[in-house]
């Protein structure tokens, strides 16, 4: 991506109401844009990101928006963290378990379809809490790996009756741990009201 | 002139003025070994924008800057108000530069 797209992307998403702050991670097949945004940021922020960034990227683009404060009494939102991710390279398989409070869930998926079967156990885990959820696993990238040897990782689920993605970031000790905590980053904001 | 100031004087004469914010950012870091540097500024009609060292990411933002006052940050700390200043100066003149410019296209 050239430095005057950079710019030009980068000063209309400032110009945006309530973003923040704008960061750019490009790697060979993915440009990802993470903007921060404070409590005056408005509800289709992400979409309008988004239209923005396409319009300046040739190629995959993931956008990634962190929120701050909500303008109001601060009310901590519920969130599953992630306990324990085991792989089991006999059986082939990888189990993700989840926690809400104390209650716990587990979810499992082939390891044979590499980095995503972190996103689909997952997902799988998610679902045991939220039977509902409409989002299914999409993908995930590592897009950096830093010189102590941890690995960025962005990670995708799609909700195919809405058509819409979420994309979350995060670092882990291993490509794979990488992949579920994005996947949680993707998925914990949306399903905060529900657990 | 330092090659230090030479490329900076260059991003100034030939490029945005996002680029020389984070050019000077950048070299900032390099001048003085540091882990990390950032400017917050208050600009009409941005707002209160963080602008951090090679255009990364704020992730978590450990140093909390998404709530700072306009200011340079840098990691460690090194006090100096001149170049505070000299650098909140350059990220607000930066925005209002680009911002005519862009609007003048």
């Amino acid at each position: 991506m050239n430095g005057v797209a950079l710019d030009q992307l980068e000063l209309q998403v400032r110009r945006l109401t309530g973003v923040l702050a704008v960061g750019f991670v490009e790697s060979d097949d993915l440009v990802l844009v993470e903007v921060q945004a404070g409590p005056e940021a408005y509800d289709e922020l992400a979409r309008d990101i988004t239209v923005l960034a396409s319009e300046h990227v040739r190629g995959p683009v993931a956008v990634e928006l962190v929120r701050w404060g909500d303008g109001g009494p601060h009310v901590s939102e519920r969130r599953l963290r992630l306990v324990e991710l085991t792989t089991d390279p006999g059986a082939g398989d990888l189990t993700v378990r989840l926690a809400r409070d104390e209650e716990e869930a587990v979810g499992r998926a082939s390891t044979a379809g590499g980095l995503p079967a972190a996103v689909e156990a997952t997902v799988a885990a998610v679902r045991a809490f939220v039977p509902e959820l409409p989002y299914l696993p999409g993908w995930a990238r590592t897009v950096e790996t830093t010189p102590d040897r941890r690995f960025l990782v962005v990670s995708s689920v799609t909700d195919p009756f809405t058509r819409t993605h979420r994309r979350g970031t995060a670092e882990g000790a291993t490509p794979i741990e990488g992949a579920v905590r994005a996947t949680l980053a993707a998925l914990n904001r949306t399903i905060s009201r529900d657990l | 002139m330092t090659p230090t100031n030479e490329s900076l004087v260059a991003a100034a004469r030939d490029g945005s003025g996002l680029a020389t914010v984070y050019r000077a950012l950048d070299e900032l870091v390099d001048l003085y070994a540091l882990d990390d540097a950032a400017v917050v500024v208050d600009v009409p009609g941005f707002g209160r924008q963080v602008l951090h060292a090679g255009r990364r990411p704020l992730r978590d933002d450990e140093q909390g800057l998404h709530d700072a006052e306009p200011g340079l940050y840098l990691q460690p700390p090194l006090d100096d108000p001149v170049l505070n200043q000299l650098m909140m100066a350059l990220g607000t003149m930066a925005l209002r530069h680009d911002a005519g410019a862009a609007w003048g296209q």
